[in-house]
């Protein structure tokens, strides 16, 4: 009895136990990958645009002689374009996790956290009040992440009885409605900005300049760096409010931190794309999948996997207006949220039916 | 194995012992009362068992001690240092809690689950560090998990998991170990090995064990010392074989029931009959 349960667990455990360090190794030879395709995803994209041949690309990018147009098209419009899709979607891929993990809620998005509606009611009130137009995107950027933290201020007020994840997760999507709400309403209110309304609504990284970029990164790599630096707590506080105080933890204090950081990612993510969907929801997920459940190595890949998500989408996206146009539609373009959105929607459907297939 | 301690660093303190002092402590919910002057010294190297009903203060007695609730009035002490002038993090050098249960994290390996229990060793960016430390690797081998090292904790069956979160209080490296009924959802034979396990850490490490059992019988077994708990209060406080009586049933259990002897080694065993009834739960409810 005793003799048949050992010799059954080992030759069960006996394939992985024979090589430990493969099985530790892959998260790290995954993230490696994921880095290689950053760049990948980024000239894929920047190739996808209109107007260009890839050759007249590369001529442009090496310094080559080429024509001032296709220099400009390529310095001006399309790098900080790509630039700042990957920047946006390394900001809402790292705060999507951190949000799943922090209210150890696996649909927990920015979303659903008043961020995301929040920042779209800023830039869309700047907008509708004339403060601000495609020419200053400072001073929208800057609404939006007024917006954004605004949404989440408004969501840790109604919050500040029980801040345990459910009520957070509950009172979150409550907030998130009503700002959207809101949204609709300045929208009405003012039905001239109607398109570009729709573009913050949406998400796209059309008309992206340098600015949008300068503004950008620095904010993201900071917040960035400091919630990659969150990886232990975040990590015990997955495992759950009794076992994280046990083991020396403050929960809330941790959990107040980590939402800081996911809020100030988002805001200025939002800011400057707009709200693009699904991407805070999937990529997350896609990187606990393939990572595994270390943080230390998973909310650095959750960055990458949500640049190359995003920069891909933008490459998608382009592709499409470009073969819509190719059929003789009218100049039509595909917002990359559009593509985020689908796709998301698509893989989230897929996952969930295959887990409720198999539990 | 040598690949498992091939990864470890010298890190490892030895346990030392510790006194842990509950004196008067008084706790309570809105609208409910749940510790009343509560006291309770457990010596270095003792091993309590605490038993009582459902709702009695147990759980949060253990939640006291361990310094993750704050007393309303008495102190709560390791060593003589107060665990309310203490941080979390340093309380939890001192005391390591095992809850009756956590939620399962998706993808949480063995090996990334118990090294959770070195955050307060480490702080967080020391925890950024590659590789397990000597500690983490000794709670595994402890406990006997390491075999399964690299696999996700949610494949594993109930007694492996409980083993696993074992392991992480392990690593914790305290000298004062609680156990809030770590034999819940076990079946006997587990029950058996998860209190052997405990009582042997023990005799090795001089460890102070305080532990809420439900089963009066394995605590009669593995304790040297029980104390029952009514409405808030020690209403029993001794070794086994004066504190596991018929009347002890009656006045903290509620039930009438016989207590014999097991013939070979002496220990009480309860026969319960029939459960009697009880004002205790409503007095101690709402008031």
């Amino acid at each position: 009895m005793m003799l048949t349960r050992r010799s059954a667990s080992t030759a069960f455990t006996a394939p992985r136990a024979a090589s430990p360090t493969r099985s530790r190794r892959r998260p790290a030879l995954i993230l490696g990958v994921l880095l290689l395709a950053v760049p990948l995803a980024a000239m894929t994209d920047l190739a996808a645009g209109r107007a260009l041949a890839v050759g007249e690309l590369w001529q442009a990018l090496t310094g080559g002689a080429v024509d001032p147009i296709a220099h400009h098209l390529v310095w001006h419009v399309r790098l900080p374009r790509v630039l700042v899709a990957l920047g946006a979607g390394a900001s809402l891929g790292l705060a999507g996790l951190i949000l799943q993990a922090a209210l150890r809620n696996p649909l927990a998005a920015p979303e659903v956290t008043g961020v995301t509606p929040g920042a779209v009611l800023g830039a869309v009130a700047a907008t509708g009040a004339g403060l601000a137009n495609w020419a200053s995107p400072a001073v929208v950027v800057v609404a939006a992440v007024v917006g954004g933290c605004g949404g989440a201020g408004l969501l840790w007020l109604l919050t500040a009885r029980a801040r345990d994840p459910d009520s957070m997760a509950v009172h979150g999507v409550l907030v998130s409605a009503a700002l959207g709400g809101l949204t609709a309403v300045i929208l009405l209110a003012v039905p001239g900005e109607l398109g570009s309304f729709v573009q913050w609504m949406v998400g796209t990284t059309e008309a992206r300049t340098w600015e949008h970029w300068t503004l950008l990164w620095p904010w993201a790599l900071c917040w960035g760096v400091v919630a990659c630096l969150t990886a232990s707590p975040l990590m015990l506080l997955r495992c759950g409010e009794r076992v994280a105080e046990a083991a020396g933890l403050v929960p809330a204090r941790a959990r107040g931190f980590a939402l800081l950081c996911a809020v100030a990612l988002t805001a200025g993510a939002v800011a400057s794309v707009g709200a693009l969907g699904f991407v805070g929801l999937v990529v997350p997920h896609a990187a606990l999948a393939l990572l595994g459940a270390d943080l230390r190595i998973t909310l650095p890949g959750a960055a990458l996997g949500g640049a190359v998500a995003v920069c891909g989408a933008d490459a998608a996206a382009q592709l499409i207006s470009r073969a819509v146009t190719a059929w003789g539609a009218e100049h039509l373009s595909v917002p990359v949220g559009a593509v985020t959105t689908c796709v998301g929607a698509a893989v989230l459907l897929f996952v969930a039916r295959r887990h409720a297939v198999e539990p | 194995m040598s690949e498992l301690i091939g990864h470890s660093d010298t890190t490892t303190t030895s346990t030392g012992a510790a006194v842990l002092d509950i004196d008067r402590v008084s706790f309570g919910y809105p609208g409910q009362r749940v510790l009343d002057k509560t006291s309770l010294r457990v010596e270095t190297g003792e091993l309590i068992a605490l038993v009582g009903l459902n709702g009695c203060g147990k759980s949060t007695l253990l939640r006291l001690a361990a310094g993750v609730l704050r007393p309303e009035s008495g102190r709560v002490s390791v060593d003589g240092a107060d665990m309310a002038r203490t941080s979390r993090r340093a309380a939890a050098r001192k005391v390591a809690l095992l809850h009756q249960s956590a939620p399962a994290v998706p993808g949480l390996t063995v090996r990334q689950m118990v090294r959770q229990g070195r955050y307060a060793a480490r702080g967080p960016l020391g925890m950024l560090r590659v590789g397990d430390d000597a500690v983490t690797v000794r709670a595994m081998l402890d406990v006997g998990v390491e075999q399964w090292a690299d696999r996700p904790v949610e494949t594993l069956s109930g007694g492996e998991r409980q083993r696993v979160r074992l392991a992480l209080a392990l690593a914790q490296d305290t000298p004062v170990l609680l156990l809030d009924e770590p034999t819940t959802y076990l079946d006997l034979r587990h029950q058996l090995e998860v209190l052997q396990l405990v009582a042997r850490l023990r005799e090795e490490r001089r460890l102070t064990v305080l532990m809420v059992l439900h089963d009066l019988n394995l605590a009669a077994r593995f304790a040297e010392r029980l104390v029952a708990l009514r409405d808030g209060r020690v209403a029993a406080d001794g070794p086994p074989d004066s504190v596991v009586t018929s009347e002890l049933l009656r006045e903290v259990f509620g039930i009438e029931g016989r207590v014999g002897r097991d013939p070979e080694r002496g220990w009480p065993v309860c026969y319960p009959d029939r459960s009697t009834p009880l004002d205790i739960e409503n007095r101690f409810h709402y008031h």
